[in-house]
């Protein structure tokens, strides 16, 4: 396996994964992966469909525990997976296919699993007011439309919005890592180059920002380091410099079976 | 169309039933010639319809989250036995904690098994329906529990269903409190945003945190207490109840809630659209009974609504939702 550089080695990664697999009934939708990731890096998750890396994304994010093997973050072992434990540790995902209830207001959306409160007689109420306000202000500085109101369902949104509010909400909830899986979905070629700014600008302030696509020439201008699975297994993983985009290209298209850039799959 | 109207009937899917109601009992009215909006009908139709709007609103919490109880009606009977048949023995107030113990345990037993074991609601709750109407029948094996005078003295009893308040039952007392508590934790509290996000999207909510088990399992122990309680009010306030108590009004509950404006499929509920649903039910049940048309034809008649009510309401859905 190879390994990011020097420098990285000599950290401690954030989040750590070792020897994970996962398998839904007979399906083993992830065999014996271990990854690292650093703070500070954009690590580009690339792979074929089916290949394992939302699979691997739904456990970095709680949704799902793994069958065996252990994943660490800052150094301390994680024993119960949810994503509300996920969340509190500072990682925000956006994921491809979930994220959004429709028939919640897009302030509910924003705010939902982390609602601000206020007591009255010492009873949890929601702030509708901070929640209208401050998903106003996000969804205006990410440039939604101006006729958007934060208090109708989200809904209404076409599907480039959604996911614009989704990477919105991200950044702004931003703490320690940010995932983006396929965040380039529904959006129009000038958003998506927004987007591919965003998160080099993230890694810029010190996140760690882990990139899913399809689209190994996208993200090998941005990331710092290319993680390629295929068939659940970790098959590829260098630094961006170590390999041009369309030699790792062959490596994914050949199915990981390129002769010695990666273990031999069954 | 304009885009407010859209936006108000979005925002306030109960506006139709509301208006339904004021249209449909000035009908009643006319036609009963005064009848049908007398007093003493308007306190009958009052305490039948708290008790069945209190069943409809847990039904309603239930439906928040996507998922259904049928098994209301028999909570409800086994609340009002428990209630009558300890009361004399043990006190009015014992007898409603430990009715309501009955509904916490029913609720508890469908949470298990449709929060936790992820089991399809309709077949464990149509289970649970059955077996309390079995346990409702076998205790009573043919014979009913009454009140007893002295209970009926009883302070306990008389606010759970047995009193009066200006001539109107306090079951309509109970109903509006238990709107109002409803109301402001579904639609002011960060637990009533999980519960209608969980209906919306169960996946996307557990991805953001929610403990969907956690949600799913609060609505039906809501529900089983709240049938219960119904069932208690109702034996209070008619005095005796058998092993059929609380038959098929799991339906009417269910109905209340769809004609209130809520949607089966969850995320979307309004609980004062599902009183004035209980109250169009029960107002034509009241309707018919005046004209002296005969019982059977009442469940006829809210078939008929029922499902004129779900065309109604995709088509509303599908205006409002447009654009």
């Amino acid at each position: 396996m190879r390994t990011t550089d020097g420098a990285a080695d000599s950290r401690q990664p954030l989040i750590s994964i070792k020897n994970v697999s996962l398998s839904y009934g007979n399906f083993k939708a992830l065999t014996d992966v271990s990854v690292d990731f650093f703070q500070g890096e954009l690590v580009g998750l690339v792979g074929d469909n089916g290949a394992g890396k939302t699979t691997l994304i739904r456990i970095i994010s709680g949704i799902n525990p793994p069958t065996s093997g252990e994943v660490y973050f800052d150094g301390e072992k994680i024993t119960k997976f949810h994503p509300k434990k996920a969340m509190d540790l500072g990682l925000e995902c956006i994921q491809q296919s979930i994220g959004i209830c429709d028939n919640l207001s897009v302030g509910r959306n924003y705010f939902l699993g982390r609602e601000p409160v206020k007591r009255v007689l010492g009873l949890p109420f929601l702030d509708k007011k901070k929640i209208r306000e401050a998903s106003a202000k996000v969804v205006h500085d990410f440039g939604l439309r101006d006729t958007v109101d934060v208090d109708d369902e989200i809904a209404l949104l076409s599907g480039g919005e959604k996911q614009t509010f989704k990477i919105a909400r991200a950044v702004t909830f931003r703490n320690r890592v940010i995932i983006m899986d396929e965040p380039t979905n529904h959006l129009s070629v000038r958003e998506r180059a927004h987007v591919n700014e965003l998160a080099v600008q993230l890694k810029q302030q010190g996140l760690l920002v882990i990139y899913i696509t399809h689209d190994i020439f996208q993200i090998h201008r941005i990331a710092d380091r290319i993680v390629i699975m295929e068939n659940g297994r970790k098959v590829t993983d260098v630094p961006r410099d170590a390999m041009s985009a369309d030699a790792l290209e062959g490596i994914i298209r050949d199915g990981g079976r390129a002769p010695s850039k990666g273990p031999k799959v069954a | 169309m304009n885009p407010s109207i859209r936006s108000s009937v979005r925002r306030h899917p109960e506006g139709i039933t509301i208006g339904l109601v004021i249209l449909i009992s000035v009908a009643f009215a006319v036609i009963t010639q005064g009848g049908w909006l007398s007093i003493g009908n308007l306190q009958s139709i009052s305490q039948v319809t708290a008790v069945l709007a209190i069943m409809a609103f847990g039904e309603a919490m239930v439906i928040a989250t996507g998922e259904i109880d049928i098994s209301v009606g028999s909570v409800s009977g086994i609340g009002a036995l428990t209630f009558l048949g300890l009361a004399p023995v043990v006190g009015s107030g014992l007898a409603l904690l430990a009715a309501i113990v009955c509904g916490v345990f029913i609720g508890t037993l469908n949470g298990i098994f449709v929060a936790l074991l992820g089991l399809p609601s309709l077949l464990v709750t149509l289970g649970t329906l059955f077996l309390f109407q079995g346990i409702g029948y076998a205790v009573t094996s043919g014979f009913s529990f009454a009140a007893t005078d002295a209970v009926r003295q009883e302070f306990i009893y008389n606010t759970v269903g047995g009193g009066y308040i200006a001539g109107v039952n306090v079951a309509a007392i109970w109903a509006l409190i238990v709107l109002v508590v409803l109301q402001l934790i579904v639609f002011e509290t960060p637990i009533g945003n999980r519960i209608l996000a969980v209906g919306g999207d169960a996946g996307s909510s557990f991805s953001r945190g929610v403990s969907v088990t956690k949600i799913k399992f609060g609505v039906y122990v809501v529900s089983g207490v709240l049938a219960a309680f119904a069932g208690v009010l109702d034996a209070a306030s008619i005095g005796y109840a058998d092993g059929s108590f609380g038959a098929t009004m799991e339906l009417s509950a269910i109905a209340a809630a769809v004609l209130g404006g809520c949607h089966l499929t969850g995320g979307r509920i309004s609980l004062l659209g599902t009183l004035f649903g209980a109250f169009m039910l029960r107002g034509i049940q009241s309707f018919l009974i005046l004209l002296a048309v005969e019982p059977q034809w009442y469940i006829l008649v809210v078939g008929l609504i029922v499902v004129l009510a779900s065309v109604a309401d995709r088509t509303l859905t599908r205006f409002a939702t447009k654009g």
